[in-house]
């Protein structure tokens, strides 16, 4: 039997996973897995789904299973992951609780528990990445990173443009809608399906995002951002030393071994205010990368035959060590930590395990609520336009509306397809018993 | 008989073309139609929705945000390239030295993909190390003033993706000129023997003899105004916040990327290609008087 397997990574983690699928393929002679890897994987699944013309196995982002789950696009687990003795137990608890979820679908489908939609085959937490020669030890709450981050700051000559700051909160600054969490705060609150930004422990967290342009001036803070070099460079800001700290994943370990095998770096979950820091039970932002069955798939044994050949501990220990990633699973080998290329590695392990692990907000508005925090970030948070407290409660009404109209969609749908149901039942009933 | 034989055949050499249109352009059209009175997810089926996504534009302020920065890119670009394309266009007709490498060298950037001319634009746009600032930081340090982080800010990120824009005029300029060498010489003479200036003769002899291939460019260049989409997605995002955030980009968010929203873009599409119809109908109804096509 051959089986297609759609997979968004490119580059040396598609090569990594094209190992993975040639070791399944040469482990037994039953099942074929195709390969390919592409870009923009969430369009691409999505209409071919639609299309019923879908791949066996699709390689999704966790924060796309509620979409694809509550569309009936891709199948639950449960079972045939029960089959090959993939329970809870088998992975670190964040990553568990990012490939289940309770979707809300239409009357009679509704699944009143946690249900598997996806397996992961690796993860990211992200973390405090920091220059150990400016860095002796990292902070462990904001008011320490925001000391040590005033001592390193340098301005050029001249003083129109830091030549290093301390740290900045837009670098990289793929995940604008986190300083919350590192404040006690969330985005949203999923048993009511509210979103919380402007909760006042994030009102706090932005403020203190503006503390840096308002401490530096915005127009110093915007030259200097754009004069950092990108992230898969030497040019990279932590490597150039133009920032001595920042929040990273545990990939950035590629570009330094790439670029800078002898940079001196540490790692160390990400500090908190207001709340306690715990290095045994850190926060930090996790994200899995997750293998689902689409809906309309022909072959589902054979997919989750090939599926749970990747969870076995020597796969994902192997994988996780090509992308430079924590392990998925609930515990790793001795062999895992010698030969992981990030030597702290454990950290964001800590991280993934921890109770107080975080994912994106598990709404299926997610994309659009992301993108109004995004923009209002950048140009309104960051550039001191509006004060935070102003900001955030727009957002939050806007998403809201976002997330009700959403809801509002969902009651239509199961409305229509309960109508249908009954008018294709009833036919049936006036027949009576054969 | 020999007439409807003529045209079976006339229809069965130019099937190919009327099945190509048929299933990919009429009947995506219509869908799109269909879909856009429809709460579409793509991967659920439709639920019809009448008029809902339409009355949804109303209210949602991104809308209004994308539409007036489509307006403000289209009311200046549309000038701006046309000005600055006749301009280029009038100076190479008088073929100063050297006037086809100059030719060549604005017709190039047309040929250049838009992305990867989107990528050297970001390096030279850089508010740090760019090219661009490596020459304005020390003319505008001479008047006290700061070179600006492009991209960056929420005031020069719009200019900035308008400058990098008519950079790409190259080929209005080639359409310019060979509507300029189309001006009848005798005309310009007469002009000249009746003591017209240079300006004089341009305005009152040039101008109204390319006037059909203006307002081409003019229709032409608002249709493309009013679709932006490649450069600030490259570039900015839509970025900062909704500073570059146009129509086309927010269509395709809601088409894609926000639920997605197929239902909602494609009213979205809709609307777009009624002001599209609209501008066009109404620079046709304005230049009737303006514009002056030549008899033969």
């Amino acid at each position: 039997v051959q089986i297609t397997y759609w997979e968004k990574w490119t580059g040396h983690e598609a090569l990594a996973m094209q190992r993975v699928v040639d070791d399944f393929n040469q482990s037994q002679s039953r099942v074929f897995v195709r390969f390919l890897s592409m870009t923009m994987i969430e369009q691409k699944a999505m209409i071919a789904i639609a299309g019923g013309n879908p791949p066996d196995v699709v390689g999704l982002y966790n924060k796309n299973l509620r979409l694809f789950a509550e569309a009936g696009a891709i199948l639950p687990l449960g079972e045939l992951a029960g089959r090959h003795t993939l329970t809870s137990e088998h992975y670190a608890d964040a990553i568990w609780r990012l490939c289940t979820l309770r979707p809300r679908r239409n009357a009679e489908d509704t699944i009143d528990r946690e249900e598997l939609f996806g397996l992961p085959n690796t993860c990211s937490t992200m973390a405090l990445y920091y220059n150990r020669e400016l860095v002796p030890r990292p902070p462990l709450t904001i008011a320490e990173l925001d000391d040590m981050a005033r001592r390193l700051t340098t301005p050029a000559r001249g003083g129109e443009t830091a030549a290093q700051l301390g740290f900045v909160p837009t670098e990289p600054g793929w995940w604008p809608h986190v300083w919350g969490y590192f404040f006690g705060a969330s985005m949203y609150d999923e048993a009511s399906d509210r979103a919380t930004a402007a909760d006042p422990a994030n009102v706090r967290a932005y403020e203190w995002v503006q503390s840096f342009p308002r401490r530096f001036g915005v127009e110093s803070m915007l030259n200097f951002q754009s004069g950092l070099g990108s992230y898969s460079s030497a040019q990279q800001p932590l490597l150039d030393g133009r920032v001595a700290m920042c929040l990273h994943g545990p990939f950035l370990v590629n570009v330094i071994k790439q670029f800078k095998p002898d940079f001196p770096f540490g790692v160390a979950p990400f500090p908190v205010d207001t709340i306690e820091p715990d290095d045994a039970n850190p926060v930090g932002l996790v994200e899995a990368d997750v293998l689902a069955i689409p809906s309309g798939c022909e072959h589902v044994e054979e997919a989750m035959e090939f599926m749970a050949f990747t969870q076995r501990s020597d796969i994902a220990e192997r994988l996780a060590i090509a992308h430079a990633k924590p392990s998925p699973l609930a515990a790793c080998s001795r062999e895992y930590y010698a030969s992981h290329p990030n030597p702290q590695i454990r950290v964001h392990e800590a991280i993934a395990r921890s109770t107080r692990g975080f994912g994106y907000p598990s709404t299926r508005v997610w994309n659009e609520y992301e993108s109004m925090l995004r923009r209002a970030f950048e140009s309104e948070i960051w550039q001191l336009r509006r004060p935070a407290s102003d900001v955030l409660r727009d957002v939050q009404a806007r998403a809201q509306q976002a997330i009700d109209r959403a809801s509002e969609k969902q009651r239509r749908r199961r409305a229509r397809d309960a109508s249908r149901r009954a008018s294709l039942d009833a036919p049936a009933r006036d027949r009576g018993p054969a | 008989v020999i007439q409807r034989e003529r045209a079976i055949v006339g229809l069965a050499w130019i099937s190919p073309w009327l099945l190509g249109f048929l299933f990919f352009l009429a009947a995506p059209i219509a869908m799109s139609l269909y879909y856009s009175l429809t709460d579409y997810s793509i991967l659920e089926s439709p639920v019809f929705v009448g008029l809902e996504n339409y009355a949804r534009l109303w209210s949602d302020p991104t809308f209004w945000t994308v539409l007036k920065n489509t307006l403000l890119y289209a009311a200046v670009m549309v000038p701006a390239s046309t000005m600055l394309a006749l301009a280029l266009a009038v100076l190479l007709n008088q073929q100063p030295p050297g006037w086809k490498l100059a030719r060549a060298i604005i017709f190039l950037p047309t040929l250049l993909p838009a992305a990867a001319a989107a990528m050297a634009w970001l390096w030279l746009l850089n508010g740090d190390a760019g090219l661009l600032n490596r020459v304005l930081t020390p003319l505008l340090a001479m008047l006290s003033l700061k070179a600006p982080a492009w991209l960056q800010s929420h005031v020069w990120a719009m200019p900035a993706i308008m400058i990098v824009a008519l950079w790409q005029v190259g080929q209005s300029v080639i359409i310019y000129q060979a509507a300029l060498r189309e001006v009848p010489q005798s005309l310009l003479e007469a002009a000249s023997i009746d003591g017209m200036g240079p300006w004089t003769r341009f305005r009152h002899v040039t101008l109204p003899m390319i006037s059909p291939v203006v307002l081409f460019n003019v229709i032409i260049g608002c249709i493309g105004a009013l679709q932006v989409f490649v450069f600030p997605f490259i570039m900015t995002g839509g970025g900062p916040g909704t500073a570059t955030y146009f129509y086309s980009m927010y269509l395709y968010d809601n088409g894609f990327m926000f639920g997605p929203q197929m239902g909602y873009a494609c009213a979205l599409a809709w609307v777009q290609m009624a002001l599209v119809a609209l501008l066009t109908f109404g620079l046709l109804r304005l230049s009737k008087s303006k514009v002056h096509y030549r008899a033969g």
